[in-house]
């Protein structure tokens, strides 16, 4: 066992019932992973049971070749970043940050907590009570309060959700750049394909308690292997192909204004570089996509269309 | 005017009236210069106020209630938080259960509670006067404790004590650095509360006072059945007084009333 995060037969339960049955998985040394999913597909409490906010049922937890699974919180030597920040409101910035230095009683607390604010761009926020600053500003806060004291595994929970589109840009090179300064190992929990895709190097899929699929993001992204995957990475056109087996296009793979098939064209949503028709047709509920920049097609307008089977990706299982 | 709002300032100045005028009324006869409690005052002057001093049964008195109101709150606290902690914070069979008993106090008349520990207490175990008076007063502020301060901690989210064990902090640290600093105003709230109410706490002082030993509204009730003059009136309006004092205080620097 090489990994430096593994999960063996991790069983997960609240009261009698059950979230998260035997998971198993591991992360190398410096990986950055995204627990992606659904809510209530256990991500979350995996995330806490790593973190050690909830005892598992049965399983271990390893990390850097440590059994933590019976450890407090205080001594995994792990950070969380709360999707509410979950700042501690009679302190200011300076004193969130050194929290965790001093009640480990390190030495240069002020050098320390002012190079961590300076990594994340707060070095003039020092003084200031966190409830006064945005909510950008204070998860920074909280994600230098988690790093000042080193922690070998950085566990983020929902990182860029509450962010706007701008920020989550931000925030996403600074969550970069930290992995590659300190090599931390980082896990972050989402119910987001995009985002999972634009920062894990791996993403595990999760469904019920269970992996669906795992593999690097661009894998992920392009080969789906299951109903499930596939339609949660934007593959809205799932089909019975010519064998019986299961073939799944984008919509962007929809070739619309000429084909085999026919259909009514239901609705258009304008998604900036393309628009996106819903079809209704022979084969079901179709969804397809033509660049922006190409001629509109009208409510109840008959539409004739391709799926071409070179597009299409085959599924391994329902 | 519309009718509604004839109506509505009728309702509000009665209100006023009935609440304020006693208050002006006591202030008034207080203030009479005369040897009887009358309304209105013949003559102005003070020296029911200083009477007042003089009486050795309300110094003693006074004191007992302070010590009733001062330890009796911070022992309904100390028990009070750490209940009020676990019913805002963990899953515990019964929680209505136990929120309902400590709230009893405030559904229950205080004769009731009074008698019965009387009955039940201090005559049958052989309880003293003074002890059975500090475990009423407690028990009565308890409610108001538990209330205050459980609001106080709803409204701190659970991560926060989260983050704190994950920066290394035990469960009991992470209380006392985190959780306390925190609701530190309810706590001071449910003081002032809890010291006030044991203040004015009649019914259940009533039935436990014994000899030499009485709270100060009961030595007044006592005083008035002997002696007729205003100083009662004086001491009253003095009670009034700090009573308000505190609580102006308290919502000028605390924001008295989010907590209540």
């Amino acid at each position: 066992m090489s990994d430096f995060v593994s999960v063996d037969k991790l069983t997960l339960a609240y009261g009698d019932t059950v979230a998260v049955p035997e998971l198993s998985f591991g992360i190398g040394k410096g990986e950055l992973i995204a627990l992606l999913g659904p809510s209530g597909c256990g991500k979350t409490t995996t995330m806490r049971a790593i973190a050690g906010l909830m005892t598992p049922k049965s399983g271990t937890i390893r990390i850097d070749g440590r059994d933590v699974t019976r450890l407090p919180p205080s001594l995994r030597e792990v950070g969380l970043v709360f999707q509410s920040y979950a700042l501690f409101p009679h302190l200011t910035v300076f004193e969130n940050v050194a929290f965790g230095l001093k009640m480990r009683k390190a030495p240069n607390i002020r050098e320390r907590v002012m190079a961590g604010l300076e990594s994340v761009g707060l070095r003039d926020f020092a003084n200031r009570l966190t409830p006064d600053l945005s909510g950008g500003q204070q998860q920074r806060v909280s994600l230098a309060r988690s790093l000042v004291v080193e922690p070998k595994v950085l566990l983020l929970d929902e990182p860029l959700s509450n962010l706007d589109a701008r920020l989550r840009l931000e925030m996403q090179m600074v969550l970069k750049d930290i992995q590659k300064k300190t090599g931390v190992t980082m896990i972050f929990v989402t119910h987001d394909q995009s985002e999972a895709l634009a920062l894990a190097d791996r993403i595990v899929l999760m469904k019920d308690g269970r992996i669906v699929q795992s593999g690097l993001a661009e894998e992920m992204y392009s080969a789906p292997r299951s109903r499930f995957a596939a339609d949660f990475f934007g593959f809205e056109n799932i089909l019975p192909g010519r064998d019986g087996g299961l073939l799944a296009w984008r919509p962007t793979a929809i070739r619309l204004g000429d084909g085999p098939h026919e259909g009514t064209i239901r609705g258009m949503s304008f998604g900036g570089d393309y628009r996106t028709y819903v079809i209704d047709s022979a084969l079901g509920e179709i969804k397809g996509s033509v660049r922006a920049g190409l001629p509109a097609f009208g409510e109840g307008e008959k539409v004739r269309f391709d799926l071409p089977e070179g597009e299409a990706v085959r599924l391994e299982a329902a | 005017m519309k009718p509604s709002s004839t109506a509505t300032g009728t309702i509000i100045g009665l209100t006023l009236v009935f609440l304020i005028g006693p208050f002006i009324v006591i202030i008034l006869a207080a203030l009479t210069a005369g040897n009887n409690l009358a309304f209105p005052p013949d003559g102005l002057s003070l020296k029911w106020f200083i009477k007042v001093f003089t009486v050795e049964s309300f110094r003693i008195s006074f004191f007992i209630s302070m010590f009733l109101a001062v330890f009796g709150t911070l022992t309904a606290l100390i028990v009070g938080v750490p209940a009020a902690y676990a019913i805002a914070r963990y899953d515990i069979p019964g929680a209505g259960a136990i929120q309902l008993a400590v709230s009893s106090p405030l559904i229950v008349p205080g004769i009731i509670v009074g008698l019965a520990l009387l009955r039940y207490l201090v005559i049958p175990t052989g309880f003293t006067i003074m002890a059975a008076l500090f475990l009423a007063h407690a028990a009565l502020i308890l409610p108001y404790a538990v209330r205050v301060v459980t609001s106080s901690l709803q409204n701190l989210r659970v991560d926060v004590e989260e983050a704190a064990l994950i920066l290394g902090c035990s469960r009991l640290g992470s209380f006392f650095r985190v959780v306390f600093p925190n609701i530190r105003g309810g706590i001071l709230a449910a003081f002032i509360l809890g010291f006030v109410t044991s203040f004015n706490q009649v019914p259940v002082s009533l039935f436990l006072s014994g000899p030499g030993v009485r709270t100060l509204p009961i030595d007044m009730l006592a005083y008035m059945e002997t002696t007729y003059d205003p100083s009662v009136a004086a001491l009253a309006c003095l009670l009034a007084i700090m009573s308000v004092g505190i609580v102006f205080l308290a919502e000028r620097f605390l924001g008295f009333s989010r907590y209540v």
